[in-house]
């Protein structure tokens, strides 16, 4: 009896504090979790909360190779000592970061007026086929063949691109579904040709003959470095030059921001837009001619693989910054570079890579609820 | 041309489910406003994810589905904290969750030797004498469990949708988030849930591919199915009804392709398998020419909802 009153006294004691600690009008006295849009945020404090977001990303892909079998010393050897004190590893790593600076470029000046390119991949494979079909058709004067390659791979890369633009500022056919569509299309048309009629007829292997000797980009002097660096570095001054000088690149921001105010004072937004998107197009035919010019000789398989995804990699990290767009690149091709020992002495399949990549872009897109959020804690109740 | 027609119209409901699920999917994440971009991924999730229990448990493959859809509602946690809680950019996470998949699925299917292994899947049934009807019983009786279950997950769906509260919430959700916020709906709760109970259907979707159909998992086999669905889904405007009827259309050209090198009309391999893509671009374009594109489109579709936001 005595110890049932003790009970009732202590809960009636505690709905008593209880009420003492919230007031008559507010109910009980809580910690709140306030979601605030930042206007602003300072740019030093962006950059540290990207590189951040890179660093975690970095650190959970370590985790996971480390999981399949990596040992860690090795993982570190291999992507940093291996790649960065030996020239010719070095110089591996540049020549891959050339075609990546392209594709990451191209994948930029799309998102800059909302076309979300995502048939970079197709674009590509059709580059690379019109440079090879130029290269081994000895089209031209010998002097002029690797112009006419890049020429012919510009085109086919921006050809591949007209039918999903039209269909964008015609009708209004979601660009993101039709240009991946497109891409399994442009596999099927390069299987197509190097199992047929494209096929090497020296061993018959799924793959078109060699480039001979004058279709290939020659080397510049130090280790394997040849002229597709230069060319890429040239193309993102260019490109850097356009958006942030000229009047398209400012008619470009305008259709970033608002495309109805950008109508409302007469921006020329389909001429930009198609103008933009068919550079885009052209820019990865132009990657694909650096693949097949300059890597790989010839027409394989699988020469355009992962640079589509990389491509939209590059540019979301570089906030479609074409200068920004050369440095990620270098580093996803340091990636694509340490992925292949990775995958020849510990046999981690080369889908590694494509894994590090899509978790680095998860990790770095989280981030920016930091960059546009603020979270504010506040106690509510009491003071109503 | 009759044996061909039965072959043709026997062989069409495996072909169609897994479109039909992941279009179902695809319904119940779009309808609460969020873009799920990711189901290309989210098929191989729910494919190795099958094999996997298949190839570690034993031959039990209603099993192995039901680990599809869990491991795919898993996964898709990650994608719904991403898109619902930090509110990124739809198109970016679902893009990345792929790619992701992808990565992830060929990573563990390789280190745990799942890919590229044969195993013995989901056996069609047998239904004794009406099974061995001429036409009729190769069509509609000698069909696997999931065939038989597509019907009623549209009518579940439909159900769901419009009769129930938590239906009416994931539309208001996906109309008008800030309406529905207003009128005490959790709008975050809601479309995480949706986005899990999505994720569940289209890991079903895929885990069919591996444990219904192919009975091996290969890597990518997803092949471009997940990017068909979710054009099958504009086509269908968000209708699970006529998400039905576009699963059996593009699931009866995916079965005709096989057929028609078989009866002896010559067209390069390659041409043929881009066929399916091209025929979905084409239905995209006539949708768009028809203007029923918008028509039907959950307004809030890919916005995300914060609260103290103005827009």
């Amino acid at each position: 009896m005595l110890e049932r009153t003790a009970r009732l006294t202590d809960e009636t004691a505690r709905l008593l504090a209880d009420e003492a600690a919230a007031p008559a009008a507010g109910g009980p006295r809580r910690l709140r979790v306030f979601l605030e849009v930042r206007p602003a945020i300072s740019p030093i404090a962006d950059l540290l909360i990207l590189l951040a977001a890179v660093a975690v990303g970095v650190a959970l892909s370590a985790g996971i190779l480390i999981a399949a079998g990596v040992p860690p010393g090795d993982l570190y050897y291999e992507f940093l000592v291996a790649t960065l004190t030996d020239p010719q590893n070095l110089s591996a790593v540049m020549v891959r970061a050339a075609p990546l600076i392209l594709v990451g470029i191209a994948a930029a000046i799309a998102f800059r007026v909302r076309f979300w390119n995502i048939g970079l991949e197709g674009q590509i494979i059709f580059g690379g086929i019109a440079a090879v079909l130029v290269g081994l058709g000895e089209v031209g004067p010998p002097a002029v063949r690797l112009a006419l390659m890049l020429a012919a791979a510009l085109l086919a890369g921006a050809a591949w691109v007209v039918l999903p633009l039209v269909l964008k500022l015609k009708i209004g056919v979601n660009e993101i579904i039709s240009t991946l569509l497109l891409n399994y299309v442009a596999v099927n048309v390069l299987l197509h040709l190097i199992y047929g009629p494209l096929q090497d007829k020296i061993d018959n292997f799924p793959h078109s003959p060699e480039l001979p000797a004058g279709s290939r980009l020659p080397l510049i002097g130090w280790e394997k470095l040849d002229a597709g660096l230069p060319l890429a570095l040239a193309v993102a001054f260019i490109v850097f030059w356009v958006v942030r000088m000229s009047r398209g690149g400012l008619y470009m921001r305008f259709i970033h921001a608002n495309d109805r105010m950008a109508l409302a004072v007469g921006v020329p937004i389909t001429l930009v837009t198609a103008a933009t998107v068919l550079a885009s197009g052209a820019l990865s035919g132009a990657a694909g001619f650096l693949l097949v010019a300059g890597q790989e000789y010839r027409l394989t398989p699988s020469f355009f693989g992962g640079y589509g995804l990389s491509g939209i990699l590059i540019a979301f990290l570089a906030r479609s910054n074409p200068l920004g767009a050369t440095v990620a690149a270098v580093l996803v091709a340091l990636l694509f570079t340490a992925g292949q020992s990775l995958q020849v002495f510990f046999q981690i399949p080369s889908s590694a890579v494509q894994l590090i990549q899509a978790l680095i872009v998860l990790v770095v897109a989280a981030s920016e609820f930091f960059v546009r959020h603020r979270i504010r804690f506040a106690r509510t109740g009491g003071a109503r | 041309m009759t044996a061909f027609l039965v072959n043709w119209a026997a062989a069409t409901p495996a072909f169609a489910v897994p479109f039909l699920f992941a279009a179902l999917g695809l319904i119940l994440s779009e309808r609460a406003g969020v873009l799920f971009l990711g189901v290309e991924g989210f098929m191989l999730i729910g494919a190795l994810a099958g094999a996997a229990t298949i190839l570690t448990l034993g031959p039990y493959p209603i099993v192995a589905l039901v680990v599809s859809m869990l491991a795919s509602s898993l996964v898709a946690i990650l994608f719904a904290g991403l898109v619902v809680g930090l509110r990124v950019n739809q198109v970016l996470a679902g893009l990345a969750m792929v790619f992701f998949a992808g990565g992830l699925t060929a990573l563990l299917g390789a280190t745990f030797g799942w890919t590229n292994v044969a195993f013995s899947g989901l056996p069609k049934l047998s239904f004794g004498p009406l099974s061995d009807l001429p036409v009729v019983g190769r069509i509609l009786f000698r069909q696997d469990l999931v065939v038989y279950l597509a019907i009623p997950a549209v009518i579940a769906v439909q159900y769901l949708l419009t009769r129930t509260m938590f239906g009416l919430k994931l539309r208001a959700v996906g109309e008008n988030p800030q309406a529905a916020d207003s009128a005490g709906v959790a709008v975050q709760g809601i479309r995480f849930v949706a986005v899990l109970m999505a994720a569940a259907l289209i890991g079903l979707a895929g885990g069919y591919l591996s444990v219904g159909t192919s009975k091996i998992f290969v890597d990518g086999m997803s092949a471009g199915r997940g990017w068909i669905a979710i054009a099958l889904v504009i086509f269908a405007r968000w209708q699970p009804w006529r998400a039905l009827g576009g699963a059996l259309l593009f699931g009866g050209i995916e079965a005709l392709i096989p057929r028609i090198s078989a009866v002896g009309i010559q067209v390069p391999q390659y041409f043929m398998l881009m066929t399916p893509y091209l025929i979905t671009l084409a239905v995209m374009v006539w949708i768009a020419v028809k203007k029923h594109g918008s028509f039907g489109t959950p307004a809030a579709l890919g916005v995300p909802h914060v609260r103290e936001e103005r827009r």
